[in-house]
């Protein structure tokens, strides 16, 4: 039972914590909470299948295309949701427009894919066994963007300046920073980076339109307790997430592991409102 | 005799009265009967539609050929409500109000039946439907409504007698997703277990997008469940359940939904032995009995589809076979008692076996849910030929 609760709950934590990175990304570039990470996720599971177990591309030539239509759809989120309400952020319209998006996008999944779920392919020709790919893969994808994205962060220019933004924007646009091409790179990386989560957990959870809105709900609680914008925070939260609703699922089952993981999530935030890793904002005056 | 103009003009009107009053029956007696047909042929639900609709058509082209309904051709009018329940009350609208129709068939799926079956209550036209929701029938609410399939009490009630009778198991599993259907069976079919002293070991509504289902199974087989009754439309979480038995290598029999058997879980199983001790409901006149023969009746209806060049491999025969009996059977009303809508139900409220090939159907003036409760059986999911299943063992042919 221990065994089974680590390794599902490792493996759906990793999950998680890559729609929370997904959801920070977007949120350092622009201030905006961009419901679309779980979308992202879904899409990943979706077009996998889609390219490798439907039309018989190769795994990598599948990952790749899978990676360019999560950038692609990360630029279109940017472009269609986010700059039109970026002047009234406080007015929180992103909420809206995001969501409408990815509702969009999940309505013509179901259209077009259908509403069945349906399998993903095996990426490993190798035989099941205890430690799977379905398993280590997402745990594999979280490392390397974890890896990935701190390299980026503190030895690229590019990484440098995505910092500069999310630090301050007016300074940095200030300095003379791109801003509006920035914003757009960061949303085309949360593309990949939803996307890779999808496509590492689709043989767990396999190439379904409804994925969409249990990600985006699922993947918002590393955020929210991890603090905003904090990676770290979120890796660590997606994990505990993960194997917290595991342990739930066996100890208490059924419906209930979802009102157990709900439960703790409002507790958290109820003692520490900015999150378990967050620091707490100070007001400038 | 001088004839004033107004008497002339008087006498032509009433020339022209008579004679148009004359000319009616002659060309009502030929016109063709128009009967209002809404399937899903687009869309989500539309894989049932698209099997109905082979049927229906094939029964249609053949009433026709042999010389139609005294003499008058029936004339399908079809609008497809593309699996949405607002399309199709349009749908039902324009059949009653603009086309005039005589009877409706369809909505072939349930929740577009919901919305349909009080409109064409209110339009007084007879509506047949092969929809599974209880509610969908009620002789004293809709009484021009009738349903030529089982009801989900009827499919609920064939699981529970196989599980009890016919495998003698006693200590039950019963597992659902959380959508109303999966919770509304369960809460439906546990108290009809415990009235046939069945032990409910593990009752339990679980989120269909759950990827590990192993601590619910796990639990059921600590219970000591002896089968497992699945009720879910869902895919995806049916063959989880399949999968983790499979890995589990329990050998407990799972029971239930027809979905069960659908080629959408198929493609879902990790290994293709995982889908044996897996029993689906299904239609005893429809399946394979010993010798893997299909009933007589049946086999007659099979050749005429390979003659008339109807694919049967991606589809279901069930649903051709409902299709075809549907408008046989209100043809037979039609040629008994006409077209009027009174006279089509107080036909329908007095017919007694109707022997059609998904089944034979009876209804009366207080049960208009014909289908027979016997002919609603298990059969083997793995055993899928040409749209056909094997009975599950253990029923007597």
């Amino acid at each position: 039972m221990v065994e089974s609760i680590v390794l599902t709950g490792v493996a759906i934590g990793c999950i998680y914590a890559l729609i929370g990175i997904t959801y920070n990304v977007m949120f350092s570039a622009s201030r905006v909470f961009s419901f679309t990470a779980g979308t992202l996720g879904m899409l990943g599971g979706v077009l996998g299948s889609l390219f490798i177990a439907q039309m018989g591309m190769p795994v990598a030539v599948g990952l790749l295309l899978v990676f360019v239509a999560g950038a692609v759809f990360g630029i279109i989120t940017e472009i269609v949701a986010v700059r039109p309400v970026l002047k009234s952020l406080d007015q929180h319209l992103y909420v809206l427009s995001t969501l409408a998006l990815a509702l969009l996008v999940q309505q013509f999944t179901a259209i077009e894919w259908g509403t069945e779920a349906r399998p993903f392919p095996r990426l490993f020709d190798v035989a099941r066994g205890g430690f799977d790919q379905q398993f280590w893969l997402p745990m594999l994808a979280c490392v390397a963007v974890i890896v990935g994205l701190e390299l980026l962060y503190r030895y690229s220019l590019i990484g440098r300046a995505f910092l500069a933004i999310s630090e301050d924007n007016y300074a940095a646009r200030a300095l003379g920073l791109p801003e509006r091409s920035l914003r757009m790179a960061s949303f085309a990386l949360a593309g990949v980076i939803g996307a890779l989560a999808g496509f590492a957990g689709g043989e767990m959870l396999l190439a379904f339109f409804g994925n969409a809105p249990i990600l985006t709900f699922y993947g918002f609680v590393p955020v929210a307790l991890g603090g905003m914008g904090n990676n770290r925070g979120a890796v660590v939260a997606g994990l505990l997430l993960g194997l917290f609703q595991q342990a739930a699922n066996f100890l208490v089952g059924g419906i209930f592991a979802s009102v157990a993981v709900f439960t703790v999530f409002i507790v958290v935030l109820l003692v520490r409102p900015e999150g378990l890793a967050g620091a707490s904002l100070q007001r400038r005056v | 005799m001088s004839i004033t103009r107004r008497q002339a003009l008087g006498s032509a009107g009433a020339a022209a009265i008579a004679a148009s009053s004359l000319a009616k029956p002659a060309i009502a007696a030929t016109e063709p009967i128009r009967v209002g047909y809404l399937p899903a042929l687009t869309g989500p639900s539309s894989s049932t539609g698209i099997g109905i609709n082979r049927g229906i058509q094939l029964a249609v082209q053949e009433i026709n050929a042999a010389g139609g309904i005294n003499g008058r051709q029936l004339e399908l009018i079809t609008r497809d409500t593309q699996s949405d329940p607002t399309k199709a009350v349009n749908g039902a609208a324009e059949l009653t109000h603009g086309q005039k129709v005589s009877v409706v068939f369809g909505p072939v799926n349930s929740g577009e039946s919901l919305a349909v079956v009080p409109l064409l209550a209110r339009a007084t036209t007879p509506q047949v439907h092969p929809c599974w929701v209880d509610t969908l029938t009620d002789a004293q609410k809709y009484p021009m409504c009738f349903r030529n399939a089982p009801t989900n009490q009827q499919i609920g009630a064939a699981a529970n007698r196989y599980v009890l009778d016919v495998l003698k198991r006693k200590k039950v599993a019963v597992i659902s997703d959380t959508t109303g259907y999966g919770t509304a069976s369960v809460n439906a079919y546990v108290p009809m277990l415990q009235a046939k002293n069945a032990e409910i070991v593990y009752q339990g509504n679980v989120d269909a997008a759950n990827p590990d289902l192993k601590p619910e199974l796990l639990r059921m087989q600590s219970a000591g469940a002896e089968a497992i009754m699945p009720w879910s439309v869902n895919a995806g979480f049916l063959s989880r359940i399949i999968n983790t038995r499979g890995n589990m290598g329990w050998d407990v029999p799972i029971v239930g939904q027809t979905t069960l058997g659908s080629g959408q879980t198929k493609a879902l199983l990790e290994k293709p032995e995982f889908w044996a001790k897996v029993y689906p409901n299904n239609f005893r006149n429809v399946c394979y009995g010993a010798g893997g023969k299909l009933p007589e009746r049946t086999t007659a209806f099979v050749e005429r589809l390979k003659t008339a060049k109807i694919d049967m491999g991606d589809t279901l025969l069930w649903w051709i076979a409902l299709g075809y009996d549907s408008p046989r059977m209100i043809a037979e009303a039609m040629k008994a008692v006409g077209t009027e809508p009174e006279q089509i139900v107080s036909y329908l409220n007095k017919l007694k076996g109707f022997p059609g090939v998904y089944g034979d159907i009876t209804f009366s003036p207080d049960q208009h849910n014909g289908y027979p409760d016997e002919e609603v059986v298990m059969v083997e999911a793995n055993s899928l030929k040409d749209g056909a299943f094997n009975l599950a063992p253990g029923y007597s042919s």
